[in-house]
């Protein structure tokens, strides 16, 4: 059995917004959400990057304790994420409680706040504090605490589904998502990803030279997707949540449809943990194509995972050339945002979403000299109107794990 | 501690960091306030602050069967003698 699959209702927590209007107009008007480093107690001074995308706007978590108290910084994001999804959706409450509903939601490692202050109480020598660390405290760091703390606050009882695989953490938690839905093992799925304020991630990308460290005092020249003076990523935090849905079941119930999901390909590229593959990335891609059922030239706009760094980029650039050759117009959104890690897919999945409802394309923004290694393909460097009928999202995280998502606008 | 600074010091605790609204002595705090095990974990972890020494795993098996204020203050009156001792 294949079904048809939908996205019927997305919200994105972002450095450059949270919900749709702000999101939008950020894209409109070119805006950054990187800004500097905050000062910690343990790392910052160590580490060169000092640039971060930031969440600096509040947020009203409006949850009961009983919620509260198995959450870190993740999990709200998270949370609040998944309720305003849920909000829009217009879903009844039997429904997601009818095990016909499920999650697929994740982060690069749960909540690292909360791991710090338990790694403070392992070595404080303390007994009294180290008889501390109790079930509260893994309940809100470990690597699924996203997952079921939105299974807990939205009483869902389908299959769960917790990718942790860094930056492809919340593209396979849609691919995952649609695939549930597309075979018939479930209705519906919450698919998402978050990830939080964290230094920790900053430090590992540092010492290997892979973050950006020229824009320390202009932190919104940076990153520079593609662009010739490009010297690395940022790390940012977010959250995003899409709401996957049996295709019969959304239009019977009248729920908008913001686009049909037509394809998803992952796979490995059997060697390094860290440096890109062109054949894997161009083996991701055509995966999808042949999933999707599309042939390239369908295919309006392709989202970069393009985070800046050096070799990345034209591995990604080269392997978009190889495939699609320069008719598809292609953003790296991470200039707007940084890298979100675990929450980047389904952040730039949802950008996409907007774009394709609002006709335009963004622009990579920062990007004003293609790097000629990266010039073989159709870079997007300034804000255009376009009517986006098809377009793929790719994503790709250290462990060599890659994914393609493809989206068809909904007629 | 006398019995009464326990009571005044557990409602205190159970109103303000467990945000229990109006508690009474002998509600049972699983069926009317939503109390679970993982908060039984935190509230012993208050009573080991509130006895300035940590309890022992038996003594905090002990606890996990308490269903109303009044048993937890019957308890927490417990351990105070017995770490008195």
């Amino acid at each position: 059995m294949e079904r048809r699959v939908v996205i019927t209702a997305a919200s994105a927590i972002t450095p450059i917004g949270h919900g749709k209007e702000s999101i939008v107009d950020s894209l409109l008007h070119g805006k950054s959400g990187v800004i500097s480093l905050r000062e910690d107690d343990l790392l910052s001074g160590y580490i060169d990057c000092k640039v971060y995308g930031t969440i600096d706007y509040p947020i009203d978590f409006d949850f009961a304790r009983k919620y509260r108290k198995t959450m870190g910084p993740v999990s709200y994001y998270a949370c609040q994420a998944v309720k305003e999804v849920i909000e829009s959706s217009g879903l009844e409450q039997d429904f997601l409680s009818s095990g016909k509903v499920g999650v697929a939601f994740g982060s690069t490692h749960g909540s690292p706040t909360v791991q710090r202050e338990i790694y403070k109480n392992f070595f404080s020598r303390s007994e009294a504090k180290f008889a501390a660390i109790g079930a509260v405290d893994y309940l809100k760091s470990m690597v699924h605490t996203t997952a079921v703390n939105i299974t807990k606050m939205f009483e869902i009882t389908g299959r769960v589904i917790s990718s942790s695989t860094a930056c492809t953490t919340s593209s396979q938690s849609i691919g995952f998502g649609y695939e549930s839905v597309k075979f018939g093992m479930q209705d519906a799925m919450i698919c998402g990803g978050a990830d939080e304020y964290d230094t920790t991630t900053v430090a590992v990308f540092d010492n290997l030279l892979a973050c950006s460290t020229d824009f320390n005092e202009t932190p919104h020249l940076t990153p520079r997707p593609f662009d010739t003076r490009r010297d690395g990523l940022v790390v940012g935090e977010g959250a995003g949540a899409v709401l996957v849905e049996e295709y019969e079941h959304a239009r019977k119930r009248g729920a908008p449809i913001l686009a049909e999901i037509i394809g998803f390909s992952c796979c490995n590229n059997g060697g390094d943990l860290i440096l890109p593959s062109k054949d894997g990335i161009t083996r991701t891609i055509k995966l999808g194509l042949e999933n999707a059922k599309i042939h390239p030239d369908q295919v309006d706009f392709i989202s970069a995972h393009a985070t800046a760094t050096k070799m990345g980029d034209v591995i990604e650039a080269q392997s978009i050339g190889n495939v699609y050759g320069d008719k598809p117009h292609v953003t790296g959104l991470k200039g707007y945002t940084g890298h979100t890690m675990g929450s980047c897919g389904v952040i730039e999945t949802i950008m996409t979403l907007y774009m394709m409802e609002k006709g335009f394309i963004a622009p990579t923004l920062n990007l004003q000299e293609v790097d000629e290694r990266c010039s073989m393909i159709g870079h997007t460097k300034t804000l255009m109107e376009s009517d986006i009928r098809i377009a793929s999202v790719q994503n790709f995280a250290f462990g060599g794990v890659n994914t393609s998502l493809f989206f068809k606008k909904h007629a | 501690m006398t019995r009464q600074e326990i009571e005044t010091k557990i409602l205190h605790i159970l109103e303000e960091e467990f945000e229990i609204e109006n508690p009474g002595m002998d509600d049972d705090l699983r069926e009317k306030h939503e109390f679970d095990s993982i908060d039984a974990l935190e509230l012993l972890g208050d009573i080991e602050d509130m006895l300035g020494s940590t309890l022992t795993r038996e003594e905090k098996k002990q606890a996990m069967d308490i269903r109303t204020i009044n048993q937890i203050c019957d308890y927490v009156a417990l351990m105070v003698e017995k770490k008195s001792l």
